[in-house]
C-alpha cells in the first residue's frame, strides 16, 4: 500500500472516537477488547503481532477514567491495505456499540509523548458559589494514587483555564507520565466544603499539546 | 447520536447517580453489540428473560442465546436479558425504590406479559424469589392474580419443579424452540380477548411440554412420600417433554449479544449435538436431553462462520455433552479448522471424552491454547466405573494422557465422585493410584520449566431424578468425612493436589433435586431468612436451610438421604422425560450387579425414546 507519513512507524491511521452514554461504564480494559472485536466485525485489514500468539496491534493514546465521556478520544492501528477514511468510519460506525462512535480517521500526525494537558467540561448539581470560593483557595491538596502508594499533589498550580459558567470548564495535566484525574478536583471540593455535588458528569473534550493545539 | 437507544432516560438517570460506586457498572447498564432493541409501540408480547444468577453466568450460557433470537426474530415479540444483581447493586436498588430492569429497554419487568427464568441448578432456588420480589411482585403464584406478568419456567430443573410449584404459574418442559413461540402466540390472542389468567393457563396445559402445577393435586402418605397425583382437566394426566425433531434446521442465533465486560465463556458457542448415547448412570444430563442428535457439518460451520463474523470473536468452542461422541469428529475438526486456522480464530473443545481422545483429535486441537487438560473418570477403580457404567478403562485414560503429554501438555485435572453407590474403601484409594499412574505418563516440559502435575478434583455424588441411581440414598455427612479422610491419609504425593467439595452444599443439591411441592415452603422461608446465590461460596449458607426445614417440619435427610423403593410413586412421576421407569431400575439392578450397558451406538439399550418417540429420532446414533 501506499506509503503514509505517520509519526508513529508502526501504524498508519488514527482513529478520533467519541466514548458518551452508557459507555461511560466500559472501563479501559474492557474498551481494547470491545475495539478489537468491532475492528474485526468491520472486517478491517488491521496488523497483527507476529510470534507465538499473535494479536491485533490497536494502541491508545490516553486512558479514560471509569465514569468518564470523552468526545475525542484518539488511538492508532495499522491498515494492511489501502482503504478509503470514509468508508473505514462508516464500517467502524457500523460495528460499534451505539455510545462509542468513530468521528474522524487521519494519518498519525503526533506521536502520544506529544499529549501534555486535557480539557473537561464538568456539569454537576453543586453550590456554584461554594465552588468558586473553593476555586481561589490557594492551595487545592489531594491524594493522587500512583504506581508506589499515594503522593500529595497541590491542583491549584496544575489547573490551567478554569471556567465556571453553566458547567466548569478546565484544563488538567495530562499524559502517559503524568496525569490528574478531574474526579480528584471534585473529591477535594466534597471534602472542603462538605457540599455533594450529584449528577455529576465528567466529559474530555480535547487532548492537547504542550504548545496548546489539539492532538492530531 | 445514540438517543434511540435510550428508551427509558428516566431509568438511565437514576442509575447514573450511582453506578460508579458500583462493583464491575458494565453488567447493569445493556447497551451491549448485538441486543435487541425494538419500538415499544409495535411490539404484542415482551418477555423478561432471566438468568437466576449474575451477568457473567448467565451471559455464558448458549440457551439462553438461543431462545433470545428466537424470540426476537419475531417482529412483534420483544425478549430481554434479566440477571441477578450481587448484594452492592440489590442494596443501592432497594434504598432508592429501582425495580429489577431488563437490560435492553431498562424497564422494570414487573411491567412484561412474560417473566420466564432458565432453572440450570438446584441452587439458583432462592435467588428465583429474590429475583421476583426486586421486581416488586409477589413471589407466591397464588397472589399474583393478573394475566401478566406471568411467571414461567424451563432448563433441566424442571424434569422435577415440584419444589419450586408455588412460585411458578407454569413450566416448560424439554427443548425450548418450538413451545417458547407456541406460549407467546397463546399469549398475544389472550392478551387481544382479555382473557383471565387462569383461561390462559387452562389453554397453555393442553399445549405438549407445559406443566401447569396448579392444575395437579398432590396427595401424600403418612410416611411423607406421595401416594397419588391427580391432574384436573383439561391438564394431561402426564406432561410429555417437548422435542425438536429436525435438529439440523431448529434454529440458532446468527449473533450473540457481546458484552463489555469479561463474563466466564465470552465465545463463540456452537452446539454440534443434543443428547448423550453413554448412559453414565449418575449423568441426569445424559438421560433428560435424549434422544441424541447432530447437526451436519455444513451446518455447523455455517452457525460457526456466521457467528464468529457477526460477534468478532477470535475464538469458538464446540458446545454438547460429549463432543467427541459426533459420528464424524474427524471430518467436522478438519472442515472447522480449515476455516478457524484461515481466520485467526481458536476453537476449543471442552467436553472431549477420554476414550476417543485420539491423536487425530489432538491434532486438530493442536493451535489451541495449551493450558490445562481435564478428564473425569469418576471413580477411582473399574468395578465402581462399571457400577456407574462409566464405559472407560484406566488404559483408556493412559493412553490419552501419553497422547496429551508428547502434545505438549503437562499438567492434568481429574474428576472423581465419593459417595457412589456401592463404594469400597478399594475404590477410593483407586482414586489416588489413578492419579499416581496419570503423573507417569507426564513428561516435564523442560523448554518452560514445567514439571508435571495432577490435580484431584473430588465431588460428593448427588442422586438426580430421571437417572438409574434416582433410588439410591446420598451419602451422610459422617460416611463422607470418613471417605475424604481415608483418602487425604492414602494420598502421598507433592505432585498431586486433592481438593474436596463442601458436603453442606452437596447436600442441599440432592435434597432440592428429589423434592416435593411440601419444600417449596422451605425454600420460601430460606428466601425470607437471606438466602439467595447459594451456588457462590460467599453467600451459602447452611445454618438458615436447616432453620428453614425445621420450621416447616420437613427433614432434609428424608429427601436426599432415604433410599427409595422402586414402587415409591416419585414426586416427578406425572412428568414423561421420554425415559421409562422400568429401564431406570433396571439400569439401578445392573449397577448393583457391576454389570455395564453399552452405548447406544453399540447397542440401544430400549431406554423409552423410542417407543415414545419413534425409532427414526434416534437415526443420528447409526
Amino acid at each position: 500500500m501506499s506509503e503514509v507519513r505517520s509519526a508513529v512507524p508502526s501504524v498508519n491511521t488514527r482513529v478520533f472516537f467519541s466514548k458518551t452514554g452508557r459507555a461511560k461504564y466500559i472501563s479501559h480494559l474492557d474498551l481494547n477488547r470491545v475495539m478489537q472485536r468491532a475492528i474485526r466485525r468491520a472486517k478491517l485489514p488491521v496488523w497483527y503481532t507476529e510470534g507465538y500468539s499473535p494479536h491485533m496491534y490497536v494502541q491508545f493514546m490516553l486512558p479514560l477514567s471509569l465514569g468518564q465521556e470523552g468526545v475525542r478520544e484518539a488511538m492508532d492501528f495499522r491498515l494492511l491495505e489501502d482503504m478509503d477514511y470514509g468508508e473505514v468510519t462508516a464500517r467502524l460506525n457500523e460495528a460499534l456499540p451505539l455510545d462509542i462512535r468513530a468521528v474522524e480517521i487521519a494519518a498519525p500526525v503526533m506521536k502520544n509523548t506529544d499529549i501534555t494537558t486535557a480539557e473537561y467540561e464538568i456539569t454537576a448539581d453543586i453550590d456554584r458559589e461554594k465552588f468558586l470560593e473553593f476555586a481561589q483557595s490557594e492551595k487545592i491538596i489531594v491524594e493522587k494514587k500512583t504506581k508506589k502508594g499515594t503522593s500529595e499533589v497541590d491542583l491549584k498550580p496544575l489547573i490551567t483555564e478554569l471556567s465556571v459558567g453553566e458547567s466548569i470548564t478546565l484544563r488538567l495535566p495530562a499524559g502517559n507520565d503524568f496525569n490528574i484525574n478531574p474526579a480528584l478536583l471534585l473529591e477535594a471540593y466534597r471534602a472542603a466544603s462538605g457540599d455533594e455535588p450529584r449528577s455529576v458528569r465528567i466529559i474530555r473534550t480535547k487532548i492537547l499539546c504542550a504548545d496548546g493545539s489539539e492532538f492530531a | 447520536m445514540s438517543e434511540n437507544l435510550y428508551k427509558n432516560t428516566e431509568m438511565m438517570d437514576k442509575l447514573d447517580e450511582f453506578l460508579l460506586d458500583i462493583q464491575k457498572p458494565a453488567r447493569y447498564i445493556g447497551g451491549e453489540v448485538g441486543s435487541v432493541i425494538k419500538d415499544k409501540s409495535k411490539v404484542d408480547v415482551r418477555f423478561a428473560f432471566c438468568f437466576p444468577d449474575t451477568y457473567e453466568i448467565g451471559m455464558s450460557h448458549l440457551g439462553m442465546k438461543i431462545l433470545y433470537g428466537l424470540k426476537n426474530a419475531v417482529p412483534n415479540y420483544w425478549c430481554e436479558r434479566v440477571f441477578m444483581p450481587l448484594p452492592d447493586m440489590e442494596e443501592q436498588m432497594r434504598r432508592r425504590g429501582i425495580p429489577l430492569y431488563a437490560l435492553e429497554s431498562l424497564d422494570p419487568i414487573r411491567e412484561f406479559d412474560f417473566i420466564g427464568f432458565t432453572i440450570q441448578y438446584e441452587l439458583c432456588y432462592t435467588t428465583i424469589l429474590a429475583m421476583l420480589d426486586l421486581a416488586g411482585l409477589p413471589v407466591l403464584a397464588e397472589e399474583r392474580t393478573a394475566l401478566t406478568p406471568l411467571v414461567v419456567g424451563g432448563g433441566p430443573c424442571v424434569c422435577n419443579a415440584e419444589p419450586l410449584c408455588d412460585f411458578f404459574d407454569l413450566f416448560i418442559v424439554g427443548d425450548g424452540e418450538e413451545v417458547n413461540l407456541e406460549l407467546m402466540r397463546l399469549m398475544e390472542r389472550c392478551k387481544k380477548e382479555n382473557a383471565s389468567k387462569r383461561e390462559f393457563l387452562e389453554r397453555a396445559a393442553q399445549i405438549e411440554g407445559i406443566y401447569v402445577p396448579s392444575l395437579y393435586k398432590v396427595e401424600y402418605n403418612a410416611d411423607g412420600t406421595v401416594s397419588k397425583i391427580t391432574a384436573e382437566e383439561p391438564a394431561p394426566q402426564t406432561v410429555t417433554k417437548r422435542i425438536v425433531r429436525d435438529f439440523d434446521k431448529a434454529y440458532f442465533p446468527e449473533n450473540f449479544v457481546v458484552p463489555f465486560c469479561d463474563i466466564v465463556h465470552n465465545r463463540a458457542v456452537v452446539e454440534v449435538l443434543r443428547g448423550c448415547i453413554r448412559g453414565c448412570r449418575f449423568c441426569q444430563a445424559g438421560y433428560i436431553y435424549r434422544p441424541f442428535r447432530e447437526k451436519s457439518k455444513g451446518t455447523i460451520l455455517g452457525q460457526t462462520r456466521c457467528l464468529c463474523e457477526n460477534t468478532g470473536y477470535d475464538e469458538v468452542s464446540l458446545s454438547s455433552l460429549s463432543t467427541s461422541d459426533y459420528k464424524d469428529i474427524e471430518g467436522l475438526l478438519k472442515t472447522l479448522t480449515d476455516y478457524t486456522s484461515k481466520n485467526g480464530i481458536n476453537l476449543s473443545l471442552p467436553s472431549l471424552r477420554v476414550d476417543r481422545f485420539s491423536e487425530e483429535v489432538l491434532r486438530e486441537i493442536s493451535d489451541v491454547r495449551k493450558s490445562g487438560l481435564t478428564f473425569a473418570p469418576e471413580a477411582g477403580s473399574q468395578r465402581l466405573r462399571d457400577v456407574i457404567n462409566k464405559n472407560v478403562t484406566e488404559q483408556n485414560v493412559l493412553d490419552s494422557v501419553k497422547i496429551a503429554s508428547e502434545g505438549g501438555y503437562s499438567s492434568v485435572k481429574l474428576y472423581f465422585m465419593l459417595g457412589l453407590p456401592t463404594e469400597t474403601e478399594k475404590d477410593i484409594e483407586g482414586i489416588f493410584d489413578l492419579a499416581k499412574a496419570v503423573i507417569g505418563q507426564l513428561t516435564s516440559d523442560r523448554k518452560k520449566g514445567r514439571s508435571p502435575s495432577v490435580s484431584v478434583s473430588v465431588s460428593t455424588f448427588i442422586p438426580k431424578p430421571f437417572t438409574p441411581f434416582e433410588f439410591e440414598p446420598q451419602a451422610s455427612e459422617e460416611e463422607i468425612r470418613s471417605k475424604q479422610k481415608h483418602l487425604m491419609e492414602y494420598a502421598s504425593d507433592k505432585r498431586i493436589t486433592i481438593s474436596r467439595s463442601k458436603y453442606d452444599v452437596s447436600l442441599l443439591e440432592a435434597v432440592l433435586a428429589r423434592a416435593d411441592r411440601r419444600v417449596g415452603r422451605a425454600i420460601y422461608l430460606a428466601w425470607k431468612k437471606g438466602c439467595r446465590l447459594d451456588g457462590w461460596d460467599e453467600f451459602f449458607d447452611i445454618r438458615k436451610w436447616r432453620e428453614a426445614f425445621a420450621e416447616c417440619g420437613l427433614e432434609m435427610s428424608f429427601y436426599a438421604n432415604r433410599r427409595r423403593e422402586y414402587d415409591e410413586v416419585a414426586p416427578w412421576s406425572h412428568i414423561n422425560m421420554l425415559i421409562s421407569r422400568e429401564f431406570l431400575i433396571s439400569e439401578n439392578r445392573k449397577a448393583h450387579e457391576g454389570v455395564t450397558t453399552p452405548n447406544c451406538r453399540e447397542k440401544c439399550s430400549d431406554c423409552g425414546v423410542i417407543k415414545n418417540v419413534g425409532g427414526e429420532i434416534c437415526r443420528a446414533i447409526r
